[in-house]
């Protein structure tokens, strides 16, 4: 019955997929002359809600105001974020690839590109596009976030910090302070990085979107820390500011997990699952699933995990690191292994490091596994996953004081949240 | 300031139901942070300063920060930074910079730490316990050095309250008495207060912004604009508040009152900033703040400067900038301003597009005689009053361009149309006829506010409740505005 209505959901994606191909070339067919340009670039007007913005978006790119074109991406952009619905990447991909054709020096259009690229996970695309961005509009600083991510995602932490540190001598707000935080904890730096993303919190505004998004983030902080009551004030905060908000309600639920309820996990996965079935929620869900002993429910609702890998790879979305972790976990880990090289290839971060490391152990091989593990650890990161996949592999290599002591870091720093693999890691401590 | 692009407000609220944020949707570890550049709380969206009919001998200043807050939208806790610095700024030697500063400091508070309830009803004054978040704030006042050092701060009103939000009828039946429950006394005289407001401003950003289409559809052969029919694109949309009132002794150069327009004091530029603190990245040895860690993120003194003056790729660097060094950083933009061709390119109107002093004087320079600080001023972007000028019996929504000589550009009034003003200098109202000048009836269609101003302290309009604010009121249509008699 669950499975059913996942598939369900799942299944209305794959028809928005196929909707949206039949008609896709609405944009290309609406767009008129341009129009004279006016005081500024682009155009957005008020709009209760995404739909409406998006429709107004529509007429003005129909009527021939192509100015409108990056705005209406945006909106597509937003519309993805709200519903997982992929299919609207393809429908921004065509609206930009049309505005730069128009003007490849569109400095707004690059900027938007850049974004997209890096959601779609091409983050070299993302990072080509940021710098032509820079170069069509000298000064500007708007393509330094999009920049800063995208070197971060390639493993370039050097550059990316100090990309950073020009857009915070020169900008300091909540993009440049949300942006220290995830570096600092990448390097391991746990208050620090809630020092900066409280800065973030403190800068937010009148913007719920943006409250929602820097008070999950800092949940997941102090979840990292061990501070339940500090995460779960957190969550909730960014709950109230948008009920919606599925991060945040995925926050609750490793919350919940961490506090040991595992029936309270689930039934908060599935709410999120239900609403917004991303693959890494529906890992959450399954997961949580197995550990509570619920196998046969768990292993359905895994198998969804493919078939939303599918409609986003479809959409052009990369999501080898991801479904590296997850063969390696739960499916053919050969085929994990594969997925990790591509992942490594693709973007040689820490996150790719880990992903190969962890497919590698799996499959058999921790010595090779290990050391991608160390390569993954190389700038302290605390993340529990990373930690866990590296004690697992030091003690499957024979290492076994590294391999506690990894496993201890990370049940420190909150594998609690993922009580599959915390059950794992005692096991192996024992 | 962030009138920016489409005059900031529209694309502001586009925005802030949307673009600000890109979250974490298809990684678990790969962050997508918010990559717009927009900061509604620390956002300048406009300066007022004049002289109020039932305070002469006072300045009077608002400044509003946090543009097109929805009234619908809901309470929202701490729509201003307590980890940012608010200013009112004040040069009154005409160097550009600051030699007294207003600073507004704010802290945070939840009655109750576990509930994000915002209010609960029935709210009766402006510290009622029902008021779960509270904002309040210190406000100094600070001098500075003729190179702009800080040389005193001295705090002169402490613990006020923020007005609450006009979260609706049900939690606050009686709205007004508990926002006037903000305004507070401050140590030298005058009052301070800082509240949502009905953003004051006023204009058809459409028709501004669609390539100044001024001349609509269903409107045509008008004259470009100027019998009404706008759609006011601002109304029933919130913002921040800052008002003060001080003695003009607290602000003039010579510490004393002004006797009349042609006192060497009668003058002083106004403007507003925020500034934030920039970080290190990573922090060493705990380490963590650079030196000159204040970071100014926004600044406005004149309306509209950054739509009609500063290119998009400057803007960004306006921000960050003083005012003392605008004629180097954007001089050549104000003597050559863009809006100029555009309004050539577009109704062929043979508008002076290059070498126009008679802008770089109005808005930086300032009007000799009526807003110009001292013999030699700094072009600066500041808005300056001549406290001299008694307030009008009658104003006028055109300013100085209609001999209503206590408007806009002499200080700034809520009332004044300054779209239509800035639309008609840009045309040549200011000029001679033989160096280019031209009486064009320019202007946007929207007159006036939808809410009409006290005539009493806060000055600004009580915000809008949610309920009852119609959000795009469209002006009547009325008879063609004779042109205003020129200076």
């Amino acid at each position: 019955m669950r499975a059913r209505r996942l598939f369900a959901v799942v299944l209305s994606f794959a028809v928005a997929v196929a909707v949206f191909s039949a008609t896709r070339g609405d944009e290309r067919a609406a767009a008129g002359p341009p129009s004279v340009g006016g005081l500024a670039s682009d155009d957005l007007r008020p709009s209760a809600d995404t739909d409406a913005r998006i429709a107004a978006l529509q007429r003005d790119v129909r009527a021939g105001r192509t100015a409108a074109a990056p705005a209406l991406a945006d909106a597509y952009l937003q519309k993805v974020r709200e519903t997982g619905d992929a299919s609207f990447y393809t429908r921004a991909d065509t609206l930009l690839r049309e505005a730069l054709a128009r003007n490849r020096f569109d400095a707004d259009a690059l900027v938007e590109a850049a974004t997209l690229a890096a959601a779609r996970h091409d983050f070299r695309g993302a990072l080509a596009l940021a710098q032509r961005a820079r170069a069509a509009q000298p000064g500007t600083l708007a393509p330094l976030p999009i920049l800063v991510d995208s070197l971060v995602e390639l493993g370039r932490y050097g550059a990316a910090e100090r990309a950073l540190q020009r857009l915070v001598d020169l900008k300091p707000n909540l993009t440049a302070y949300a942006r220290i935080s995830y570096i600092r904890e990448l390097y391991g730096d746990l208050p620090g990085a809630i020092d900066a993303i409280e800065r973030a919190v403190s800068a937010g505004g009148p913007v719920p979107e943006n409250v929602a998004y820097v008070q999950s983030l800092l949940g997941g902080l102090e979840l990292a820390r061990g501070r339940l009551g500090a995460a779960r004030h957190a969550y909730d905060a960014a709950l109230a500011a948008m009920p919606s908000y599925a991060p945040a309600a995925a926050g609750r639920a490793r919350l919940a997990a961490a506090e040991g309820d595992l029936p309270d996990a689930i039934a908060r996965w599935r709410r999120v699952v239900d609403r917004l079935p991303l693959p890494e929620y529906v890992i959450g869900l399954g997961e949580t699933e197995l550990a509570a002993g619920r196998r046969a429910a768990g292993l359905r609702d895994l198998e969804l995990v493919r078939a939303q890998q599918k409609l986003l790879a479809g959409a052009g979305v990369n999501t080898d690191v991801e479904l590296a972790i997850f063969e390696a976990d739960h499916g053919s880990r050969a085929r994990g292994v594969r997925l990790a090289h591509a992942a490594w290839s693709n973007a040689p971060s820490i996150r790719s490091a880990d992903a190969l490391g962890w497919a590698l152990t799996r499959a058999g091989r921790p010595e090779a596994g290990l050391r991608w593990a160390h390569r993954a650890l190389r700038l302290g990161t605390l993340d529990p996953s990373m930690r866990y996949h590296a004690g697992i592999a030091a003690l499957a290599a024979g290492r076994t004081d590294e391999g506690r002591s990894q496993l201890r870091l990370a049940i420190a720093h909150g594998l609690a949240a993922q009580p599959l693999h915390l059950a794992r890691a005692r096991e192996a401590l024992r | 300031m962030r009138r920016t692009r489409v005059l900031g407000v529209a694309i502001m609220a586009a925005l802030a139901a949307a673009a600000l944020v890109v979250s974490m949707v298809f990684g678990s570890s790969h962050r997508e942070a918010p990559r717009i550049m927009l900061d509604p709380s620390a956002d300048n969206t406009d300066v007022y300063a004049f002289t109020a009919k039932d305070a002469p001998g006072s300045l009077t200043v608002v400044a509003n920060w946090v543009p097109l807050e929805e009234p619908a939208g809901g309470p929202y806790f701490g729509k201003l930074d307590p980890r940012a610095r608010y200013y009112v700024k004040i040069d009154n030697t005409g160097d550009g910079r600051e030699d007294v500063a207003y600073r507004w400091k704010f802290r945070n508070k939840f009655r109750n730490p576990n509930s994000f309830l915002y209010a609960a009803p029935t709210v009766t004054s402006v510290n009622d316990p029902d008021i779960n978040f509270v904002q309040t704030y210190d406000l100094y006042r600070e001098e500075y050095n003729r190179k702009g050092e800080r040389k005193s701060s001295k705090l002169i009103a402490d613990n006020v309250p923020v007005a609450p939000d006009n979260v609706g009828p049900k939690t606050i039946p009686n709205y007004e008495p508990v926002w006037l429950g903000g305004i507070a006394p401050v140590k030298g005289g005058g009052k301070t207060f800082v509240g949502p407001s009905d953003d004051p401003f006023f204009v058809d950003l459409g028709a501004v912004f669609d390539g100044i289409n001024i001349d609509k559809p269903g409107r045509p052969n008008i004259g470009l604009g100027n019998q009404g029919g706008g759609k006011d694109d601002v109304s029933s949309y919130n913002t921040h508040s800052f008002v003060l009132q001080v003695p003009e002794s607290q602000v003039t150069r010579d510490g004393k009152s002004v006797k009349d327009m042609k006192s060497s004091n009668a003058v002083v530029g106004v403007w507003a900033t925020t500034e934030r603190q920039r970080i290190k990245v990573r922090r060493h040895h705990g380490e963590h703040h650079v030196k000159r860690h204040w970071v100014q993120v926004s600044r406005l003194g004149n309306p509209l400067i950054n739509e009609v003056v500063i290119p998009i790729g400057k803007k960004d660097k306006f921000n960050r900038t003083s005012p003392a060094d605008d004629l180097q950083n954007f001089g050549t933009f104000a003597l050559n301003p863009e809006p100029a061709r555009l309004l050539n390119a577009l109704f062929n109107l043979g508008v002076k597009e290059t070498n126009r002093t008679d802008i770089v004087q109005a808005l930086l320079t300032g009007v000799p005689g009526l807003t110009q600080i001292g013999s030699n001023p700094a072009p600066a972007d500041t808005l300056k009053l001549n406290l001299g000028v008694a307030p009008s019996a009658t104003e006028n929504r055109f300013g100085v361009l209609a001999n209503d000589l206590a408007g806009f550009p002499n200080g700034r009034r809520l009332a004044d149309d300054v779209t239509d003003i800035e639309l008609r200098v840009i045309g040549g109202a200011l000029l001679p006829a033989n160096q280019g000048g031209k009486q064009l009836p320019l202007g946007d269609g929207v007159d006036r506010n939808d809410k009409p101003f006290r005539a009493t302290f806060p000055y600004v309009a009580t915000p809008t409740d949610g309920i009852s604010g119609i959000v795009k009121r469209t002006e009547p249509a009325h008879a063609p505005v004779p042109q205003p008699p020129t200076p």
